[in-house]
């Protein structure tokens, strides 16, 4: 048995799937997120849903979670000492110099996450090739400890210069701070990375001490009151960098489940692609306050092995899920000069778009929607009902201000919305020298589907999926995940054969520490490899046999010079080298049925029609609306249409076309045409 | 738009077409505006991407940027600052070089380094592609200049030339594409004259993909909207941005400001150079006077007119543009005057290897003559410096040549807005310095020290930032060449804040003996286990010290921000009770 829960808590919402594997039934909920004790809206969300034989019957619980992303926001972490190499100690603080508002006179960094006096320095120093430059005074060690002591230091993170290239001064670090009695967490930066750049590796071991006592001590929280309630399967958290973990692996290393959240939607575009063989993605998830977009290329997101959240650095795999400031609850606003902008405040949830009639005035993207008719009568399943008059009224003040009608001014909030939205898909796409117009769009999130028409149509694209449960897709997708674990190392050389016969040997290692922790399944490895001089190197998935290469060096030459070509342009005929090798072992979870189409026979009556504005037209034009569940498998529907489901709603324009695909997901193909 | 009157140059961008221009909604503007942002960004993308040298992917040395077919700015990338008002004179002279518009082509990408026409020295080399629209007008321009490791100056980097000529190759505007094909004799005697001919070559074609991307993302901006829509619409944006920062020039009175500055030397003569500079603000109009100003130098002090209009356009800019990415609009309220023959216009062949250092002493001194008037709309003086530092030789092992090089980070001066961090001079306000690690992977240097200084900010009720002490010890022998200014005159504090420590370089040879303090010193040679030391700046202070809060006086103190000692001399109120907290 396989059964599965899925719970995504974002920053409005916590969104709750159910996947029952023998019957392939799925129900989903939604309910307020509880901010300061998240795992209340977990737990409502399963009281609601599931009958208590239900929950002793789940296999696995799957979570996506904004715990420790919340924890450096707010700035809520532990109170941490950091052990630096003596003349170091203020790496966090010099950065690499930029100004994050380059045209801001007036910016500084926010303050590090361990104030001065709690960086302590200590006289030892290991060269770039990991020769031992100066040994290490543990009398130094032993000072700290005792100061930290006094200080109130609960986590404790040790990043030396080139521990990278030698850990041994971190490792008797470790041993000597045990020794004088300290007993709380330890971040080891050669842990965390085994990679170089020291601001960003103390960066990411110094967010680690931070937000680990918090993020144990909620997953603790979490498993003991999903045990009360009988559940005695495997939780499971999802990594920034994809794939999933399990909570006593996130415990150990919080900081991989910074953007746990935004990657379960791009993990499950991913399975979906694979599963419905839909080919290459781009995403559009589009929430209350933000836009994430995602590319999903041979069935999986795009990996970075850096990330950047809140300004800061993070030394660790991470899907390249990009997010501006633009949603549903976007408010538009006339500035100085006169032009129309949207975003990036929001009205959030509270007290969220004026037609919710909850004490907003500012015009949001919503209202904008809704005065066009795109959102259809603006009575939803959820019980709520949008009020008009206050749309109206609330995009009047800049309709005013712009002397321009209302209607005209909803137009320009959709319209400039959708185009700052493209030009972000634009980006993820071009800049791997991938052409959007081959790729499908996958819309999601609760208004990803209203926008997908006005997207395909900016960026030329031919097809938009908008897959089963889309306005709860992120909870959906965390069921597809596989459990993984990958390993570092950075090492520069040559790539010849000798390098060849290296990059064996590190990964007979790597996969001999992840197979201490992991019961894997399938080995996978990654190479990231440069033209000699350069610095950006390209990550080259390199086949693998038994844990070894199967390519020689021109082989992999020749994989690197394909990967350039593509990204670039042109075919270098320079020698590359080897930076750093990255193994990854990955179970996978029993195979899931897809979700069957419900279905139910529309029967004959045509559907009611109401007047909404076609984006295409350029006028307003009758729009069928019809509710999914009533389009069974292989039910087609010529657009303008509005279909609205129990969590999203999704705009049709003229000239798209709605087939219903046995596989549960709706495709919009465009058939052209203005008329 | 240029005239001379009495001997004196005027620059200023062409004004506004008003109503001329036809109605366009601002819908369609801002649409516009944000897709040729992005587009620009695309350009940076690739060029970082696909680029050879740290001083550009990591240092992010270089400026891309989208021009319209009348030369006026439609977009720049967040990238270097100082290059970011000169792009336009290098199009133009690039065009002029290969004799005029009526000579180029579709898929044409031209190269130019004239310092003259790029403000800059030859090794910072502009690409300059045109774009054409269904290859027959040309809707606009894309161009990178970038900064290449050494294009063959008389040392990879130098303080002291005496004219153009010791400075580097000059390519005076050639077609380094010609039709979409690469120009092999053109290309061979670039890589011909580069020490480091393999980091050469990776640069030129990274510039070049980087133009391309931005070339392809133009278009298909154009396409979408229609040649009329997309000129209608870019008049909008140009008036709405000039709109907007006119909006803020009101609010700074009417006067005349002067203010004086100084170069510590000219590089080869040993002398202090003073100069004045005049801001004069009528409305919304300001014209930076830098016609009081020293006659052309002797050594490569000298800054050429598109670094000068661009220092003044930066230091415009970022005063009253509300932090947007600029765009020609946001230039059009500013007048530049300056004296042909002159330190700020030099003409040819005058030595100007140092032209970045004269125009942040502009920007500086122009904040300094705007504080004059509105003390709370500027930030105390800064270390004041990028403090550049230049590094090559020959490795041990391997006997091959290596050069890298870095601006360094400086205190920041304390503003109404509180104390001052350390980052950047403004004037490379998106460069970052790089890493220790990486470092140390690619050159034969051991970090000793890469930290804050105790007690270098200047005190105030609000502080400056810390300066930096990097400490480089020589694992193996090396050149250096430090091109660091403002050793002497000490970053100023604001309404009673005090100064800080002014920058500093100096070297400890292995046998004890040290050097003097210094600042521009060109291929300096240290041996194996030499100490070179450079002492970045800190901030001035902001407001009386008197009214600094006790407790951020304290706090200061254990953090080890200030010495007991500097507190007690700047904060007495502090210790009021004879002893902090």
């Amino acid at each position: 048995m396989g059964n599965r829960i899925g719970i995504d808590v974002g920053g409005t919402f916590t969104d709750f799937v159910y996947y029952d594997d023998e019957t392939g039934a799925v129900s989903v909920t939604k309910v307020p997120t509880t901010p300061l004790e998240p795992e209340k809206g977990c737990l409502r969300a399963i009281d609601a849903a599931l009958r208590p034989e239900e929950v002793n019957g789940t296999r696995w619980f799957l979570h996506g979670t904004t715990v420790g992303l919340n924890a450096l926001l707010e700035r809520r972490g532990a109170t941490v000492g950091l052990l630096v190499t003596e003349g170091f100690r203020d790496i966090l603080e010099i950065r690499r110099g930029d100004r994050a508002e380059m045209y801001n006179l007036f910016w500084t960094p926010p303050p590090a996450l361990v104030p001065r006096r709690r960086r302590q320095t200590v006289r030892e120093r290991i060269r770039a090739d990991g020769a031992v430059h100066r040994p290490m005074e543990l009398s130094d060690i032993r000072a700290a400890a005792t100061f930290f002591r006094e200080e109130g230091v609960s986590a404790i993170a040790v990043a030396f210069l080139n521990a990278y290239a030698n850990p041994d001064h971190e490792l008797a670090a470790e041993r000597e701070l045990r020794a004088a009695g300290f007993a709380g967490q330890i971040t080891l930066s050669h842990r965390v990375s085994g990679e170089y750049r020291e601001y960003e590796r103390t960066t990411t071991t110094v967010i680690d001490a931070y937000v680990k006592e918090r993020m144990s001590n909620y997953l603790l929280r979490l498993q003991r009151e999903l045990g009360r309630r009988g559940f005695d399967g495997i939780p499971l958290i999802v990594r920034s960098g994809g794939g999933a973990m399990s909570f006593e692996e996130a415990r150990e290393r919080s900081f991989e489940t910074i953007i746990s959240g935004p990657v379960a939607g791009a993990e499950g575009a991913g399975a979906l692609s694979r599963a419905c063989g839909l080919g290459d993605l781009v995403t559009a998830d589009v929430g209350g306050t933000s836009f994430d977009t995602c590319l999903i290329l041979n069935g999986r997101p795009q990996l970075m092995y850096e990330g950047e959240i809140i300004g800061l650095p993070v030394q660790t795999p991470w899907v390249d899920v990009r997010s501006i400031g633009a949603g549903g609850g976007s408010i538009a606003y006339v500035d100085a000069g006169g032009l129309l902008r949207v975003g990036p405040r929001s009205a959030g949830a509270d007290p969220g778009p004026a037609c919710y009639a909850r004490g907003g005035v500012e015009p949001t993207l919503t209202d904008a929607a809704y005065v066009l008719g795109m959102l259809g009568s603006g009575t939803f399943e959820s019980g709520l009902t949008l009020n008009a008059d206050l749309a109206t009224a609330a995009l009047g003040t800049v309709a005013g201000t712009l002397h321009i009608d209302v209607d005209e001014t909803a137009r320009g909030i959709m319209s400039i919305a959708a185009a700052a939205m493209a030009n972000a898909m634009r980006e993820i796409t071009i800049e791997q020298g991938i052409d959007p117009r081959g790729l499908k769009l996958l819309a999601f999130g609760g208004a990803g589907p209203l926008m997908g028409c006005l997207l395909a149509d900016e960026l030329d694209m031919p097809e938009i999926c908008v897959p089963p449960y889309a306005g709860n897709f992120s909870a959906w997708g965390l069921l597809a995940a596989d459990v993984t674990q990958t390993k570092a190392r950075t090492r520069i050389m040559r790539l010849d054969e000798s390098a060849i016969s290296d990059v064996n040997d590190l990964l007979r290692d790597m996969f001999a520490d992840l197979a201490a922790e992991h019961q894997s399944q399938a080995r996978e490895a990654v190479l990231d490899v440069r033209l000699q001089g350069q610095d950006h190197s390209l990550n080259i998935d390199v086949p693998l046999e038994d844990g070894r290469l199967t390519v020689d060096s021109a082989g992999l030459a020749r994989l690197f010079a394909d990967s350039y070509e593509t990204m670039y342009g042109w075919r270098p005929d320079e020698p590359a080298e080897i930076v750093s090798v990255r193994a990854t072992v990955r179970t996978s979870l029993p195979r899931r049925q897809l979700p069957p189409v419900s279905g139910r026979s529309a029967g004959r009556s045509p559907p009611p029609k109401m007047s909404a504005y076609s984006f295409r037209a350029k006028t307003v034009r009758d729009f069928s609306v019809v509710r999914r569940e009533d389009l069974p498998a292989g039910a087609s529907l010529r657009g303008p249409a509005i279909i609205t489901e129990a969590t999203t709603t999704t705009y049709v324009d003229v000239g798209w076309q709605i087939e219903m695909n046995p596989s549960g997901c709706m495709m919009l193909k465009n058939e052209g045409g203005r008329q | 738009m240029t005239r001379c009157t009495e001997n004196l140059h005027v620059y200023g961008a062409a004004p506004s077409r008003g109503a001329r221009a036809g109605a366009v909604d601002p819908i369609t503007t801002e649409i516009i505006r944000h897709s040729l942002n992005s587009a620009a960004n695309q350009m940076k993308r690739a060029l970082i991407r696909t680029a050879y040298s740290p001083t550009i992917y990591d240092v992010f040395d270089f400026a891309a940027a989208i021009y319209d077919s009348e030369f006026r700015l439609l977009a720049q990338a967040p990238s270097l600052p100082l290059f970011m008002g000169t792009l336009n004179f290098c199009i133009q002279a690039a065009l002029e070089g290969v004799g005029g518009v009526g000579n180029v082509s579709s898929g044409d990408i031209l190269l130019y380094n004239n310092p003259f026409g790029t403000g800059s020295h030859p090794q910072d080399a502009a690409l300059v592609m045109p774009v054409f629209f269904d290859d027959a007008t040309i809707i606009g321009y894309t161009a990178i200049k970038a900064h290449w490791l050494d294009i063959g100056a008389k040392e990879p980097y130098c303080t002291d030339t005496v004219d153009m000529y010791q400075e580097g190759t000059i390519f005076p505007g050639v077609k380094l594409f010609n039709a979409g094909e690469l120009v092999r004799d053109i290309y061979g005697i670039a890589l011909a004259n580069s020490r480091v001919p393999k980091a050469a070559a990776g640069d030129i074609m990274a510039q070049a993909i980087g133009v391309r991307a931005g070339a392809e993302a133009l278009l298909r901006v154009v396409r979408r909207y229609g040649v009329p829509l997309f000129e209608r619409s870019v008049e909008q944006m140009f008036d709405h941005a000039e709109a907007s920062i006119r909006g803020y020039l009101e609010r700074i009175p009417d006067g005349r400001y002067v203010a004086r500055g100084q170069m510590d030397n000219n590089g080869v003569d040993a002398e202090i150079v003073p100069f004045d500079l005049v801001v004069e603000v009528d409305g919304s109009d300001v014209t930076v006077d830098f016609s009081g100003c020293p006659p052309t130098q002797n050594g490569p002090i000298n800054c050429p007119l598109p670094s000068t209009v661009s220092a003044s356009r930066i230091a415009i800019a970022m005063l009253a543009g509300s932090n947007e990415s600029p765009c020609e609009g946001h230039f059009r309220p500013l007048r530049v005057i300056t004296r042909p023959d002159s330190m700020f216009h030099p003409r040819s062949p005058a030595p100007s290897f140092l032209y970045g250092w004269p125009a942040m002493q502009a920007i500086d001194i122009i904040y300094r003559a705007v504080s004059d008037a509105m003390p709370q709309a500027v930030p105390a003086s800064s270390g004041g410096d990028v403090c550049g530092l230049v590094w090559w030789g020959i490795r041990e092992k391997t006997g091959e040549p290596w050069a890298t090089g870095s601006p360094h980070p400086v205190g920041q001066g304390a503003s109404s807005h509180g104390d001052g961090g350390t980052l950047t001079h403004i004037s490379e306000a998106a460069t970052r310095f790089a890493p220790t690690e990486v470092w140390e992977s690619k050159t034969p240097w051991l970090l000793e020290r890469v930290q804050l200084a105790k007690d270098s900010c200047g005190a105030g009720k609000y502080r400056g930032g810390l300066g930096i002490d990097f400490h480089f010890f020589l694992l193996e022998d090396s050149f250096v060449t430090t091109a660091v200014e403002r050793t002497k005159l000490p970053p100023w504090g604001l309404l009673g804040g005090h100064d800080g420590r002014p920058n500093a370089v100096r070297y400890r040879r292995a046998d004890g003996t040290a050097s003097e303090i210094f600042g521009k010193i060109t291929g300096l040679k240290l041996r194996k286990g030499d100490v070179l030391e450079l002492l970045t700046g800190g901030g001035g202070g902001y407001g009386p010290p008197a009214e600094r809060e006790a407790a951020a006086v304290v706090e200061d103190v254990r953090n080890g921000y200030i010495s007991e000692e500097y507190a007690r001399r700047h904060y007495p109120h502090a210790f009021a009770d004879g002893t902090p907290e």
